[in-house]
């Protein structure tokens, strides 16, 4: 198998796992808005309890969420950093040209890292409880309004389970081919910039030759398997509403009255 | 041609818009380079689906990656459509430069400089700004030394995989 971790969801058991993953992507989706709400100390201490409640709901590990949060680390707090020297009001206490340390830099910088966290830590819920699988069903609902503008919706969810179900397959694939041309003397990784440029053709067209011949070979078998477009089919995987939803549900709407409440208008 | 006409596809290109979506996941989590400047093959992915689908079929598999990858791996910094805009906006610009046309040195360079204007420094930058309430002179001194060298580093591998992929279709 390839060497990176296809999927990000670990295995688990709480009242996060049970909701719909319509729900969870919608909520996701939402809360990410709802922090565009936030713009003053309450209503961002608002969000961060609410994201922690999301995460300690989910009874994971807070690794898990640490590995979310630490790739981009180094960015946060250079932003953070950035941000801090760049916002000028309240009370100055240094300048020199365009840079400034004043009292809102520092609200600043905390705000923005507060809402980096936040929205890492709300993505990392939504991918570390919902299998891929169940978030592509969820992404072809939340699509379906797309088809009163006439976009071909059903073609599109057809094309993202294929892109899903051949990512793993490609992978091994690529892996394969670099191996093979490895061994007769191909390098990857050293070389100038234009050589380095020229070593990915030789991974890159066995690649898409293979694409073509496994699309020409699928397309004959769903064919003779009686596809004739994706009209008038019926779904094997449905998915369901039930109880905890209207929890996630309230739970947003209370998030989002607490936080009209709470905002400086 | 009109919108309807250019939304009809056969199974086998759907197939292959899957394929070569997936093949796009796949780069993009690949880079090249040396150890001060690397660039992520993602764009490998997008200068195929516009060259081989068009603009039209080439965006909605931008999109379409976009929604995948961060299904299977998860979104760095969060679920956000502005995203999946500009990965729609990628593979457009291309479809519009590079479909069923010869391959060029000055395509590969207008295309290559538009996609960094419009989509890395414009869009981006503003998502960035959006999401993140950032200033935007902050967003874009992050941006502009990594958006300075990787533009040319772009063109040489697009004009490698451009010819080298044409020669695949003539030989079909």
């Amino acid at each position: 198998m390839s060497k990176i971790l296809i999927g990000r969801y670990v295995a688990g058991d709480s009242i996060v796992y049970r909701m719909d993953p319509r729900g969870k992507l919608l909520a996701t989706i939402l809360f990410i808005l709802f922090v565009f709400l936030a713009n003053n100390p309450i209503s961002y201490l608002i969000v961060t309890i609410f994201s922690l409640a999301a995460v300690a709901a989910t009874k994971l590990k807070p690794k898990i969420f640490w590995d979310g949060v630490k790739p981009l680390i180094w960015l946060i707090l250079f932003t953070s950093f950035l941000q801090l020297f760049f916002t000028v009001g309240g009370t100055v206490y240094w300048r020199w040209t365009i840079f400034a340390l004043s009292s809102y830099g520092f609200t600043n910088a905390i705000f923005i890292f507060i809402r980096f966290t936040v929205i890492i830590l709300i993505s990392t819920v939504m991918t570390v409880t919902t299998k891929p699988l169940e978030i592509a069903d969820a992404i072809e609902w939340l699509l379906k309004p797309l088809k009163l503008i006439r976009i071909p919706v059903d073609k599109i969810a057809l094309v993202m389970s294929i892109a899903l179900r051949f990512v793993p397959t490609l992978f091994d694939e690529t892996f394969k081919i670099m191996n093979a041309q490895r061994s007769r003397g191909a390098d990857f990784n050293n070389g100038g910039l234009v050589t380095r440029a020229k070593a990915i053709t030789p991974l890159l067209v066995p690649l898409f030759i293979n694409s073509l011949e496994t699309a020409i070979d699928l397309s004959t078998a769903m064919e003779s398997r009686g596809y004739r477009g994706d009209k008038g089919r019926t779904k094997f995987r449905v998915l369901k509403w039930s109880n905890v939803d209207f929890i996630n549900l309230f739970y947003f709407v209370l998030l989002l009255g607490l936080l009209l409440v709470f905002r400086t208008h | 041609m009109t919108i309807k006409e250019m939304l009809k596809v056969e199974l086998r290109d759907l197939v292959l818009l899957g394929i070569i979506v997936a093949m796009k996941i796949i780069l993009s989590r690949f880079t090249v380079g040396t150890t001060i400047v690397h660039v992520s093959l993602g764009f490998i992915g997008s200068v195929m689906l516009g060259y081989l689908f068009g603009p039209v079929w080439g965006s909605i598999g931008g999109g379409i990656s976009d929604l995948v990858s961060s299904a299977l791996f998860g979104n760095q910094g969060g679920f956000f459509l502005g995203f999946t805009l500009s990965a729609m906006i990628g593979p457009f610009i291309y479809g519009l430069v590079f479909y069923q046309k010869p391959v060029k040195v000055w395509r590969i360079i207008l295309a290559t400089l538009l996609v960094t204007f419009v989509v890395n420094i414009g869009l981006n930058t503003l998502w960035v700004h959006l999401l993140y309430g950032m200033d935007f002179r902050v967003v874009l001194i992050q941006r502009i030394p990594k958006e300075a060298i990787t533009p040319w580093l772009e063109m040489i591998i697009s004009y490698f995989v451009l010819n080298a992929i044409s020669r695949v279709r003539i030989k079909r």
